[in-house]
């Protein structure tokens, strides 16, 4: 078998570079290159002039003072991480929450809660911003009508010129897509407790309560560790939301890192110091999701 | 792990369905409303009479048309090539042993996680240096890009759960390494290659930002874009946007209910067992 074996598996053979070759070719091209050129568009100034012409102008960390000095930058930062900040905790404890009174559910409600989290869920991203704009929109909102008919006088209202209100409809958006992953990630998981584990405890005398944290949470842990990863990383870079809700132009007190970068590039073609931005949004990024890199880093390890 | 239902735990039940649930059913009974009953101050909760002008309104609007074929386009050469590609990658992945197979593997999770609202700026400098941007092509190779280090890890999966034995087999009994990868091992993968192509098909029909940035003439915007389009500076057009959002939203659902399960745990389960 050895032989055999070998001949699947032979060290010194050029089969395996030859079978990813391609992709890896179209991976370096469209995102290893970028994230290269986006180090050194940092450095530059680059503007319509430089696309033109080709030749870039080097700054040194010019655009790094610049940005670093300004006070704007510091606001956007700050509102960037408070963002995401708000938008992972309401989509992790709503998830969670659902996640464990689903196990407890009368099996109709079950199913068509399962049914509900899947429709949403699958919803295209620009299908459900649309749908909530459309929900919240001046004239004929429903939400305002039903408030009013509660009784309150919003008359009409824009929900968006008050920023705090903007932005909880945003993150509610943003919360209302993400909770389907989470809870059904959560309750997937909970659902693959290996039931020899929870009767063994419940032999050896422990109450729920000991049984949730002695065997449910451990095994739970490693889950919620990936989905909070995994929502700061989709949180933090949110755009199409805001960009979408606010018309494709949003005023500057909704600026977030991603926008801020967006519009400093596309709209007043300071490719350079857009880039700068975006730079420090990774690096923010990678400080948050230190751990999460890291576990990755291992299963890769693990892997080989 | 199931217990006795609690009353608690149903009352948030239906009121989590009601809260989520709301935005679909809202979506789908504008998109049936007449006109008069979408642009109301005082809109009503069910639609008095149903009506499909809207769809009739939506698919009349300019680019629909366009915009689908665009839509189908790129979502099939995206599939094909990504899946194509990524066959090949995760068999040498799951089946040799190879230097810098461990960096590869590495720099397949962590590029997952690169923002793109970060990446659009040089990516969009690169496009334009390669005039891909406003081709279809140009959207559709940088959809692969995106796509193939998530089908890659997938098939990977799929592949780890497929002995070995069973190749050894057929090189036993005669096969070359080709046709025992041809004919053993590429059914056994069939599962596995049908969701992650439905997978790459519900991203690339998606998709927003990349295609709003790289596609910006009128006979190139893929459905998410011409969706966009709805709003203009004189106001947005709610019936006919609701009737678009819902045929949009038509096809990754029911696809999205084909797997559903698989990604579920599979998100995790790869990240956890590796």
């Amino acid at each position: 078998m050895a032989t055999l074996s070998n001949r699947l598996t032979v060290k010194k053979n050029l089969w395996p570079y030859l079978l990813i070759a391609p992709s890896l070719f179209i991976i370096l091209l469209i995102l290893g290159f970028p994230v290269f050129r986006l180090i050194t568009l940092s450095f530059q100034k680059f503007g319509l002039e430089e696309i033109i012409s080709g030749v870039p102008v080097w700054l040194g960390f010019e655009n790094f003072r610049e940005l670093l000095a300004d006070p704007e930058f510091w606001v956007v930062l700050r509102r960037t991480f408070i963002f995401t900040f708000g938008m992972v905790a309401v989509s992790i404890i709503a998830g969670a929450w659902l996640a464990h009174l689903m196990v407890r559910m009368n099996s109709a409600i079950r199913w068509i809660l399962n049914t509900t989290l899947i429709l949403v869920w699958a919803m295209p991203a620009l299908v459900g911003i649309s749908v909530w704009k459309w929900m919240f929109s001046y004239e004929f909102s429903i939400i305002t009508s039903t408030i009013n008919r509660l009784g309150f006088d919003f008359a009409q209202r824009n929900w968006f010129t008050n920023t705090f209100s903007g932005f909880s409809i945003i993150g509610g958006i943003v919360a209302w897509g993400a909770v389907p992953f989470i809870t059904i990630s959560i309750y997937a998981a909970l659902t693959q407790v290996p039931k020899e584990l929870l009767e063994a405890a419940a032999i050896d005398g422990a109450n729920p309560r000991q049984i949730f944290r002695a065997v449910i949470f451990p095994i739970l842990l490693p889950i919620y560790v990936i989905l909070i990863s995994l929502s700061i990383i989709w949180d933090f870079q949110v755009f199409t939301q805001i960009w979408i809700v606010l018309d494709n132009r949003p005023p500057s007190e909704y600026y977030t890192m991603a926008i801020y970068a967006f519009e400093k590039s596309f709209g007043l073609s300071e490719y350079g110091m857009g880039a700068a931005i975006a730079l420090l949004m990774i690096f923010s990024l990678l400080g948050v999701t230190w751990f999460y890199i890291r576990k990755m880093v291992q299963i890769g390890d693990s892997n080989a | 792990m199931h217990k006795r239902s609690s009353i608690f735990a149903n009352i948030s039940g239906v009121f989590a369905i009601v809260l989520m649930g709301f935005p679909v059913y809202w979506m789908v009974s504008t998109s049936l409303k007449k006109r008069e009953e979408v642009i109301s101050v005082d809109p009503r909760f069910l639609p008095s009479s149903l009506t499909l002008d809207n769809y009739r309104d939506a698919f009349a609007r300019e680019g629909f048309a366009t915009s689908l074929r665009n839509s189908i386009i790129v979502v099939l050469v995206t599939v094909v090539i990504s899946l194509f590609l990524a066959t090949f990658a995760s068999v040498a992945i799951a089946r040799t042993k190879f230097r810098g197979k461990k960096s590869f593997i590495t720099s397949l999770l962590i590029v997952q996680m690169l923002p793109l609202s970060a990446l659009i700026i040089p990516l969009f400098l690169l496009l334009t240096k390669l005039q891909l941007t406003n081709k279809l092509g140009g959207l559709a190779i940088t959809y692969v890009a995106f796509i193939l280090p998530f089908t890659i890890w997938t098939l990977r999966g799929f592949l780890a759960n497929i002995p070995v034995d069973i190749e050894e087999a057929a090189l036993v009994d005669g096969c070359t390494r080709t046709q025992a990868y041809r004919y053993v091992l590429l059914p056994l993968m069939a599962p596995g290659l049908v969701a992650t192509a439905i997978f790459a098909f519900i991203q690339a029909w998606n998709e927003f930002l990349l295609a709003y940035i790289i596609m910006q003439s009128q006979d190139n915007l893929t459905l998410p874009v011409w969706l966009a389009s709805f709003t203009t500076r004189t106001g947005t057009d709610w019936g006919p946007l609701m009737a678009a959002s819902t045929v949009v939203a038509i096809p990754v659902v029911l696809f999205f209910s084909l797997i559903q399960k698989r990604i579920a745990t599979g998100v995790t389960s790869g990240a956890v067992k590796g």
